[in-house]
């Protein structure tokens, strides 16, 4: 029998001395405007949020059910107001959204008769379910059905505040995806009104009992909204305007409960769901509603010297809700009058475009041909010529899944407006259906200069010949061939290639003289090889510029050329770059597209290295050879640690290592750094700079590193010691877990990078680190500083090119050029690539190795000496019960000097009382930040008490425990609620003995044992709750395990199988009683390594 | 009819002085017929009476417009002015010439009235515009027996203006709204392209297996559901920076004068107007800008 030290009745309610924050996701979903007898019918926001809890399958009834999974609207207060979301100008709302849904049978079907005839009095309802939340797994047959959700609605103009506070990118864990969505709508609304892309409108009543209302309409006729407008309607979330016109039961957002009678809420709200629709109406209308807002909220106004007709327009534009006091009459000459005025700029949103193709005139021709064509706004390349138009007819065209209705009068509309910008093309529309003219080349070429962009902007396609695109390869640049040179072994980054360049220019190349003959011509559009192309004034110049210089390009050159696109030369740009074979392995290498050659394990290494452990020593290798410094940011438990314990080998065993090397890590994995190296690495020499027995002086240090390989110090001794470890010539440095010097400006940081920087000779630099270091912008500067501080330039630059381009808005091509230029420095694998999936095993065991703090060792130290004692002394009858109480508390001191001293509060400096909690800590950030899910086991129920309230201040967020007392009900919600609540939480802790059998938690990818049992089988066990056969994930099994202690011990017994060991299986603890005292004194006296 | 001009946007008239301005075409050849009238003294003194004000209304209702004046009487007079209407026949023939060009009917649809309209006209052998002023009907309820009074003369002078507000309200007049005259065009279209297909066979094939018949494919949060959640989109990069308007480019810019007849009591209110919404405008850029900066923060 497993004992289970302990009860949880001696812990008081220590765990809810802080608010654990709800695991709750925020919506936005705009309510369309309704008209009730209170309301104005003006629409708003509606701010929601959904988490998880058990609930009971339901149904609509006389209305929609209630939403059961949604905050209500004081719950929702008070979270957004922690989250510092909460808007102004709030009321408490419900409206009725339609949520794809899960069909579910009521659970209570086995009733009693009095309550089945209740409930068919009360009719069942004809679907019972629940509705679906953001990230659930979807079932087969999902279903869609009205909810009412409770929630708070944000009037627009108080909306459009809140939207523009959002964040703009990255994922939120509080924040539902819409929510980003709607904070890109708002910014480009922002953007509509700052370039002024709007005018004002009346808009007519739509029906009795609507006011005429002035709004401010925003134009998207231009190229580039319009372009937003199919990005963001093809991208719409369907949450943000799934609501459906719907009365509430009190008929109007607010408090107040007077509610509807049911009839007349069956009446007023019939049950229906909304069908998803294309978006780009249903866009176009949220946009103009935010810039309507914004517009109207702060417009000023001034009706001095107005007539009536514009004064009144005036006034409404600047009044809260828009309605415009006029006759109809009046209102409906200005409805007239500024559509009318509208017209002249914008057409009407619609799924299609005209669009004029310019065709280069075949040899020997004169005249350039344009044809006609409809074309999809959604997808440029979906075209149809005019004649397909014209055929349609009254019927619908398809142009891919895009149906255009009246494509005929869609065209004609479209080259009405290309008239108004382009006036040649008069001539081609004199018959009934055009579909082709002719143009002189002087047209052509203002077509391609000028008209082409104002055509886009009147919402007109236009297609050039590729050559003539305007795009950067119709621009003069050059094509390049280049080789390394025969001697060289292309190891050094200043080496200069052998090369030869040609001038390009719309696809094709050119000599200088043939460009000067072109020139000559003095017509802006020539052809050359078959091809038009445009020169522009300074071509030549350029040209004859570069090939005066007739510079050299080095290896250096050749990586950033190729590193992206649009890369100059001279202010060339090169349109082509061709490396000959060996460059080419070199680039391919360099810039990742190819795994790096891999590297068998040195001579000297003890040990196996998997494939892409190969591959990684390779690449570490590679890039050393360009003195280039590396991160191996590879998934935790892929062995980076090995990779470079074999790098080092390599390096000895290639006699290229003659220096010391310096490594700096958290003290919390020394141990296990010197553990690794010993095992893998006896070779090497390594030198703990660490504890207080290390070299204070320089003569002491220099006498002590003679022919050290390693030396092994932490953080903050590498900064406490700068002044004596800077004296030292090193080969390198390397930083493990290299997240520790992310703040650029502490102390720690600029240490760090400091003693990275070459003195007289070289020093290599690498990083290792778990966390996916390229997107996180904010780190990634200062980890290239130390890696290769020219790559990114110094910070103020990095800040104002990448940092604050990216972080804030989510500058996509910022990240790209960043993730270009650091990508050739980083290299990370995850666990789940499937080219690494394939060599690891299903299971996957790590060992962390840990020490024991300053309390600890004492603590263990004195417990061993009395309690010895105690035993010897003691008689035999009692001796047993004194032998498990001793290997107990020692277990206990190696969690947590806290577990031993039965303490029950985490206050203070409970994380530096115990390395173990310390390294935990550590692994369990990376568990987090990656997203992934872990079960956490201990024997000791007070321990997991304690540390499900350490993890939960930590963290602030729920951390289950599931003991022995836990009740089966809770049991099974902690377990549900682990598996299936899409936002749940990541950590799970259990006791072995309760935890250990007949759970499902497959949802976890790392397991931790935090204590050992003598039995590897009840670990074992208690690692299959996360594992199954025929997954096709793998399980990370973390086992602790304090150097010199009692558990390296068992550890030990465990591995060697020792006849003991079995014995151990055989019978738990029961055989430790028949220990003598020196053997029991073997097995638990601290042994100082 | 003297339309010289085949550009035909915006010309500059001879009554610039008047406060017109800068007026479209058709504004000029209406006030080319009012100025071809032989009263002129009659005519001045209907141009003080709307300029002061005495016109209260103005309406186009069907086929008509309906207007009232306050003249030396305590109620206003009603005034009724009408164009010969075009029978079905004519606008027929209409509607046949009109469908022969593509970009009658391509300009009509961009909002556009084509300057050289009245050749389409001329195949019925009828006019869009009135040639004389005579062929204006028109009724007045003042004592005045002389027809025009200067009641209708003072209409006269605003409806040139009015007509810019919307061009497309002369077709009414003449019997047929835009709305009915696209309609009846694209069904003529219809036909005249049925005609082609029928002499050119090989062009029907193409068309047997069209759209309509297809099922709407279902919309893809159908097939996927999570779609209803999921946005991973990033914000475009024209979107990074917030930018304000090049010179000339805000949609006030580009929308030109407000095409709404002047009140002749408040000769500047339409200047004024815009003038305000573009001084509002560049502050409300501003802001926008500004909100932009702090954006994340």
């Amino acid at each position: 029998m497993l004992p289970l030290i302990g009860s949880s009745k001696l812990l008081p309610k220590l765990l809810h001395d802080f608010r654990v924050a709800a695991m709750s996701l925020l919506h936005a979903t705009w309510l369309p405007a309704i008209r009730t007898p209170t309301s104005s019918g003006r629409p708003a926001l509606l701010v929601w949020a959904d988490t998880w809890r058990v609930a009971k399958p339901a149904g609509p009834d006389i209305t929609p059910a209630l939403h059961p999974f949604t905050l209500n609207a004081d719950e929702l207060r008070g979270w957004l107001k922690d989250q510092d979301l909460l808007p102004n100008g709030i009321i408490d709302a419900t409206a009725c959204l339609t949520l794809p849904s899960r069909s579910l049978k009521p659970r209570n079907t086995r009733n009693s008769q009095v309550q089945s005839s209740k409930a068919d009095q009360e009719e069942a309802p004809e679907w019972t379910g629940l509705p679906l939340q953001a990230g659930e797994p979807i079932p087969k047959n999902a279903e869609w059905w009205p909810w009412q959700v409770e929630g708070l609605a944000l009037e627009p103009s108080a909306a459009t505040a809140w939207l523009s506070h959002l964040p703009l990118s990255g994922r939120h864990p509080d924040l539902g995806d819409e929510l980003r969505w709607w904070s890109h709508m708002e910014r480009w609304a922002l953007s509509i009104i700052a370039r002024g892309r709007w005018l004002p409108q009346v808009e007519l009543s739509k029906g009795e009992g609507y006011p005429h209302r002035a709004r401010w309409v925003p134009l998207l006729n231009r190229e580039d909204d319009r372009r937003r407008l199919e990005e963001l309607a093809a991208s719409l979330p369907l949450v943000a305007t799934c609501a459906l016109p719907w009365r509430e039961p009190t008929g109007k957002r607010s408090n107040r409960t007077t509610r509807l009678r049911p009839e007349a809420m069956r009446e007023a709200n019939p049950i229906a769901s909304c069908r998803p629709r294309s978006g780009r109406l249903r866009v176009a209308n949220l946009l103009e509603e935010l810039v309507d807002a914004q517009l109207r909220k702060e417009f000023l106004v001034n009706a001095e010297g107005l007539d009536h007709l514009l004064a009144s327009w005036q006034q409404a534009l600047g009044s809260e809700t828009g309605v415009i006091n006029l006759s109809s009459e009046e209102a409906e000459r200005l409805a007239t009058a500024s559509h009318h005025w509208r017209e002249g700029v914008a057409g009407n949103v619609a799924p299609a475009r005209a669009c004029l193709e310019l065709f280069s005139p075949t040899e020997g021709k004169e005249l350039w041909e344009l044809r006609f064509a409809l074309q999809a706004e959604a997808d440029p390349t979906l075209k149809v010529p005019a004649s397909t138009a014209w055929a349609t007819g009254p019927k619908i065209l398809q142009l891919g899944e895009v149906r255009v209705e009246h494509p005929g009068e869609v065209l004609l509309e479209g080259l009405g407006r290309a008239l108004s910008v382009f006036s040649p093309i008069e001539r081609g529309l004199d018959n009934a259906t055009p579909e082709t003219m002719q143009l002189t080349p002087a047209e052509a070429f203002v077509l391609v200069r000028t008209a082409a962009n104002q055509l886009r902007d009147v919402g007109v396609g236009v297609e050039l010949p590729p050559s003539l695109s305007g795009g950067l390869a119709s621009r003069l640049g050059l094509a390049i061939k280049a080789e390394l040179p025969e001697t060289s072994r292309g190891f050094t980054l200043g080496e200069s290639l052998d090369w030869s360049w040609e001038l390009m220019i719309g696809g094709v190349t050119l000599t200088l003289r043939e460009l000067e003959r072109l020139a000559g011509k003095r017509s802006p559009l020539v052809r050359h090889k078959g091809a038009w192309i445009e020169l522009r004034p300074n071509d030549l110049k350029n040209a004859e510029l570069f090939c005066s210089a007739n510079p050299e390009i080095s290896l250096d050159d050749a990586l950033r050329l190729t590193a992206t696109e649009g890369n100059t030369l001279m202010r060339l740009p090169v349109h082509l770059f061709e490396a000959g074979p060996r460059l080419q392995t070199v680039l391919e290498q360099y810039h990742q597209q190819k795994a790096p050659d891999p590297l068998p394990a040195p001579e000297g290494f003890h040990g196996q290295l998997r494939p892409y452990q190969e591959r990684g020593l390779g690449w570490l290798a590679f890039l050393h050879r360009f003195d280039q410094g590396a991160c191996l940011a590879d998934d935790m438990g892929l062995g980076k640690t090995i990779q470079l314990l074999a790098f080092l080998q390599h390096l000895k065993t290639e006699q290229e290592l003659k220096r010391p090397i310096l490594l700096i890590a958290p003290t919390s994995v020394l141990t296990n750094w010197k553990r690794e190296a010993l095992a893998f690495t006896p070779e090497l020499i390594v030198l703990e700079h660490y504890g207080p027995r290390r070299s204070s002086s320089l003569s002491k240090l220099k006498t002590n590193l003679q022919k050290v390989d390693l030396v092994l110090t932490s953080y903050g001794l590498m900064q406490r010691d700068i002044d004596l470890l800077e004296m030292i010539d090193w080969q390198g440095i390397v930083i493990d877990e290299a997240q520790a010097i992310k703040n650029p400006n502490a102390k720690q940081s600029k240490a760090v990078r400091d003693i990275a920087k070459p003195i007289k000779t070289n020093r290599f630099r690498i990083a290792l680190t778990g966390t996916p270091v390229e997107n996180r912008v904010s780190e990634v500067w200062a980890l290239m500083d130390f890696l290769n501080p020219r790559v990114l330039g110094e910070e103020d630059f990095f800040h104002q090119r990448y940092r604050m381009p990216i972080e804030r808005y989510g500058d996509m091509s910022s990240l790209k050029d960043l993730k270009a230029r650091v990508s050739p420095f980083i290299l990370r694998r995850l666990k789940t690539d499937k080219a690494i999936i394939s060599d690891l095993p299903e299971k996957v065991e790590l060992s962390e190795w840990v020490g024991l703090s300053k309390e600890q060792t004492s603590l263990y130290q004195k417990t061993v000496e009395d309690t010895l004692d105690a035993i010897a002394r003691s008689p035999r009858g009692q001796r047993h019960g004194k032998v498990l109480g001793l290997l107990t508390r020692l277990k206990q001191i190696c969690n947590h000097p806290a577990l031993a001293l039965k303490e029950t509060t985490v206050e203070g400096e409970f994380i530096n009382r115990s390395s173990k909690m310390q390294r935990l800590e550590e692994i369990l950030e990376e568990v987090i930040e990656a997203g992934d899910r872990a079960l956490l086991f201990t024997q000791f129920a007070e321990w997991g008490h304690l540390l499900q309230a350490y993890l939960q201040q930590r963290w602030r967020s729920e951390v289950p425990f599931l003991h022995g007392s836990t009740r089966k009900t809770e049991r099974q919600e902690m377990v549900d609620r682990f598996q299936e609540d899409p936002r749940g939480p990541q950590l799970f802790l259990l006791s072995l003995k309760a935890g250990g059998v007949g759970l499902n938690l497959t949802r976890a990818s790392h397991v931790f044992h935090i204590d050992r049992w003598w039995n590897p089988a009840v670990e074992n066990q208690a690692t299959d709750r996360a594992y199954r056969i025929g997954q096709s994930k793998r399980v990370m099994v973390h086992k602790f395990i304090t150097s010199g202690s009692v558990e390296e011990k068992i550890d030990h017994m465990i591995r060697e199988k020792s006849r003991l060991a079995e014995d151990i299986i055989g019978s738990g603890e029961d055989w430790l009683g028949g220990l003598g005292v020196s053997q029991l004194r073997e097995l638990v006296t601290l042994q100082n390594d | 009819m003297t339309n010289s001009n085949p550009n035909h946007s915006e010309i500059t008239t001879a009554l610039g002085e008047e406060g017109l301005g800068q007026q479209p075409w058709w504004v000029e050849q209406w006030m080319e017929l009012i100025n071809s009238y032989r009263f002129k003294k009659r005519l001045e003194r209907a141009w003080t009476y709307a300029r002061e004000g005495n016109v209260t209304s103005i309406r186009f209702e069907g086929r008509r417009v309906h207007a009232r004046v306050q003249g030396t009487g305590e109620d206003p007079y009603k005034v009724k002015l009408w164009l010969d209407v075009l029978n079905d026949e004519d606008w027929g023939y209409v509607l046949e010439a009109l469908t022969q060009k593509a970009r009658w009917s391509a300009q009509l649809l961009a909002g556009t009235m084509p300057a050289d309209i009245e050749r389409a006209f001329a195949a019925s052998g009828r006019r869009l515009f009135p040639f004389k002023l005579q062929e204006v009907r028109s009724e007045c309820s003042c004592p005045d027996k002389a027809n025009p009074c200067k009641h209708i003369s003072a209409i006269y002078f605003l409806m040139g203006d009015r007509f810019s507000e919307d061009p497309f309200v002369l077709f009414q007049l003449r019997g047929r709204t835009r709305a009915k005259l696209l309609a009846d065009l694209a069904e003529q279209r219809r036909e005249v392209l049925a005609a082609i297909a029928a002499a050119e066979k090989s062009i029907s094939n193409a068309n047997q297996n069209n759209a309509n018949d297809l099922a709407i494919p279902p919309h893809p949060a159908i097939v996927d559901p999570s779609l209803w959640w999921r946005y991973e989109g990033s914000l475009n990069a024209d979107l990074v920076v917030i930018t304000p308007a090049m010179e000339g480019e805000t949609g006030l810019d580009c929308a030109g004068e407000l095409p709404l007849a002047e009140e002749p009591r408040f000769p500047e209110a339409r200047q004024k107007f815009l003038c305000h919404l573009k001084e509002q405008g560049q502050a409300l850029a501003q802001k926008a800008m500004l909100l932009a900066m702090t954006a994340g923060d």
